[in-house]
């Protein structure tokens, strides 16, 4: 967010509309599990940087700091500390929650282009359409520095909750890991953290839980692992299924793709050298195990220390929330995550935009728009109104 | 478990159980007839330390016997080189009777003594496969709690066979997964061990093994020309005031470390580094040194890992070296 004098009142408008949120949340805030050994962080509107090392005993705790400070953004350790107020080399690290991150942004889905506004990094001038056909030149100050504004859609909701499904295949049917131990959430702006609760995964160091990461994104399978083998010959491959079968994991998704079983040698053999021998069929292997992978962020899941959005807080990018999801196929970010209240809120519109909350359609064409508090502050998050 | 197989599993509580209840005093290792074990002893230390598997497998009193004076000797000995390969070469020994019992039980509850083992060293639980009588299955967080400093590819959990939280292996590989930790358990042992008086005949050949085994590990006094050239090439752009690499800056400080060099010394090499700030920099290296943070001491890069880095400028004198710690090390 630009910081300038016009960009005040903005605040303003969002810090009141967020200490409202606090004010009335005790309910969709949820207490961390162990919530005295974890570290909280939060940032203030139009100011870099965080504030961390902090610690609350309870939710009430937390709750009493967020109306009275009314954060942007509010951050809680995956970590358990001895002392999560010490300096970092001083907290005595004692394990971490596992937790993947899925960020639409990452996946590359078409549809972006088409929701996205530029916005001049100097003056904030909002223009429709992400792609550009020469240097971005900001009509209204010249400036040359841009950022991207994306509204996601419904199409990049599905997009990401596709990757949730493939993980928590993985989550369920390969690590053994129970739904209850498994927690979904929206993250508040355009994708999902999903929380592991199963105490096995809270001493992992960074090497194991890296070594996950590959797995589910299906990063590192050998052609071995399927029985092909480089032959002596360059080019030339050696068929023999592994001693413990294909039946299980990675072994059996694959051989499903493939359509073979531990006895289908010979249309190994025919896959194989149509790929063009052991070297073509291990980059097809690879291929086709990423394609299958969920589509995580691996910094996110190594990193033992990070502080994630606190669930139930509102996200700065967008006015909504971080919000749990109990049933991920009915879930709709744009009415399940919206929880801001409808007071009528007078706003100056960027550029013409169109978005549906709560279940209503908004075709906001005027520069000066009154508008529901959870729309007049999404468009703010998004960078494509300002306070009047 | 029979007593027969103490014999190849002399570490397990058990063994020191049986010597307890036998009667067996530390004063008695001083008796003329137990000159044979403690030459036993010696033999094993020597064949363990050159890299090799002690292959004795006698009555299970002598081998017990053997193997206890073996750790007061390495004791003795004082070396830690020396209890390092010892360690290492007596879990390879067990590793491989372990995998041999693993393999032919074919009664379960035979097979389930032998997992026994497994849980009570190194709290690891070990199932039998259902589809697969040949194979065992471990939990996935045990597994990768072990197996992901493991640096082979097949290794990774990709490529094993994983179903519903279980991570399935066959005899060899289970075994292999503690390897490491059967190794930290000798050493340990040896470790906490307090050395009684000893009887002069196990003192002096200690001694004497003491003597043969030293010079291999003395290491010259650290001077310019004794640096490995990777090390040289990282002072020389520290010196310059030049920007050293996040990489080369790790390999620099992990090197000083092992070679014994003081932390405040570590600290000051790197006050020309164009971003120095020292208490960013002292937290780095305590860190490294496993005072600070994580706890774990981190080793000195590879010569592989350097190279692929573009970190290595190696000479003539690093032939045969894999680690650049092993450059300038004098074998007398």
């Amino acid at each position: 967010m630009i910081e300038n004098g016009i960009l005040t009142k903005t605040s303003v408008l969002l810090r009141g509309a967020f200490k409202e949120y606090y004010f009335k949340s005790a309910k969709t805030l949820e207490e961390p599990k162990k919530i005295e050994q974890r570290e909280f962080g939060y940032s203030h509107f139009g100011q870099p940087g965080m504030v961390r090392h902090l610690s609350f005993r309870n939710t009430g705790e937390l709750i009493a700091t967020l109306v009275k400070e009314v954060p942007s953004d509010v951050y809680c350790s995956n970590a358990y500390y001895r002392f999560p107020t010490s300096p970092m080399q001083d907290k005595e690290w004692t394990g971490a929650d596992m937790i993947f991150d899925i960020d639409g942004k990452d996946l590359g889905l078409p549809c972006v282009p088409s929701h996205s506004h530029l916005l001049c990094a100097t003056c904030g001038a909002s223009s429709p359409g992400a792609e550009l056909s020469g240097p971005y030149v900001c009509q209204s100050c010249g400036s040359r520095k841009y950022e991207s504004s994306s509204i996601p859609c419904s199409r990049c909701v599905e997009g990401s909750k596709k990757e949730v499904v493939k993980l928590v295949d993985f989550l369920k049917n390969d690590l053994g890991i129970g739904p209850d131990n498994i927690g979904i959430y929206f993250s508040g702006n355009n994708g999902f953290h999903v929380h592991i609760s199963d105490e096995a995964y809270v001493p992992l160091d960074p090497a194991a839980r890296s070594d996950l990461v590959g797995y589910v994104r299906g990063a590192g399978l050998m052609a071995e692992s399927l029985g092909v083998r480089k032959g002596d010959g360059s080019g030339t491959s050696i068929i023999k299924f592994p001693r413990g079968g294909i039946e299980y994991g990675w072994r059996s998704r694959m051989a499903d793709e493939l359509g073979i079983n531990s006895t289908s040698t010979i249309k190994l053999r025919n896959i194989v050298d149509h790929a063009g021998g052991y070297s073509g069929f291990k980059m097809e292997l690879d291929k086709k195990a990423r394609e299958k992978g969920a589509r995580i962020d691996p910094q996110v899941t190594t990193d033992i220390h990070r502080v994630f959005r606190m669930p139930g807080t509102l996200n700065s990018k967008s006015g909504l929330a971080k919000t749990k999801c109990s049933n991920l196929g009915s879930f709709d970010p744009f009415v399940d995550a919206c929880l801001l209240g409808d007071s009528k809120t007078i706003v100056k519109v960027k550029s013409p935009v169109k978005i549906k909350l709560k279940g209503k359609a908004y075709n906001i064409s005027k520069e000066s728009a009154e508008l529901p508090a959870f729309v007049a502050v999404y468009l703010v998050c998004k960078g494509l109104a300002e306070a009047a | 478990m029979g007593t027969g197989d103490l014999a190849k599993y002399p570490f397990l509580n058990e063994a020191g159980e049986y010597m307890r209840k036998s009667g067996f005093g530390w004063d008695e290792l001083g008796r003329p007839d137990m000159k044979d074990v403690i030459e036993r002893a010696a033999q094993r230390i020597e064949v363990g330390v050159a890299g090799d598997v002690y292959a004795g497998l006698d009555k299970y009193e002598i081998e017990i016997l053997t193997f206890i004076v073996s750790l007061i000797m390495v004791k003795a000995i004082a070396l830690e080189p020396v209890l390092k390969k010892y360690a290492l070469a007596e879990a390879r020994r067990a590793e491989k009777f372990l995998t041999d019992d693993l393999r032919k039980q074919s009664e379960p509850l035979k097979r389930s003594l032998f997992t026994k083992i497994f849980e009570d060293l190194f709290s690891l639980k070990i199932e039998m496969a259902e589809s697969d009588t040949r194979l065992f299955k471990v939990k996935v967080t045990d597994y990768l709690a072990r197996s992901s400093h493991f640096h082979e590819q097949e290794w990774k959990l990709i490529n094993r066979l994983v179903s519903h939280g279980f991570v399935y292996l066959d005899a060899d590989e289970t075994v292999r997964l503690v390897r490491n930790e059967l190794s930290i358990l000798i050493h340990e042992k040896v470790r906490a061990m307090a050395l009684p008086t000893l009887p002069t005949t196990i003192r002096d050949r200690a001694e004497e093994l003491r003597a043969r085994f030293a010079p291999r590990y003395e290491y010259r006094v650290l001077s310019a020309n004794d640096l490995p050239p990777c090390v040289k090439h990282a002072l020389d752009v520290m010196d310059k005031g030049e920007n050293l690499p996040h990489s080369a800056r790790l390999m620099l400080a992990t090197y000083m470390l092992a070679v014994g060099k003081p932390v405040d010394e570590i600290v000051a090499m790197f006050q020309n580094a164009p971003d120095f700030n020292e208490k960013i920099t002292r937290y780095q290296v305590e860190h490294l040194a496993g005072i600070k943070g994580s706890r774990t001491k981190y080793s000195v890069p590879s010569c592989e890992k350097l190279r692929n880095e573009n970190l290595c400028f190696a000479t003539q004198e690093c032939a045969g070296i894999v680690n650049p710690i092993q450059f300038g090390r004098k074998r007398k």
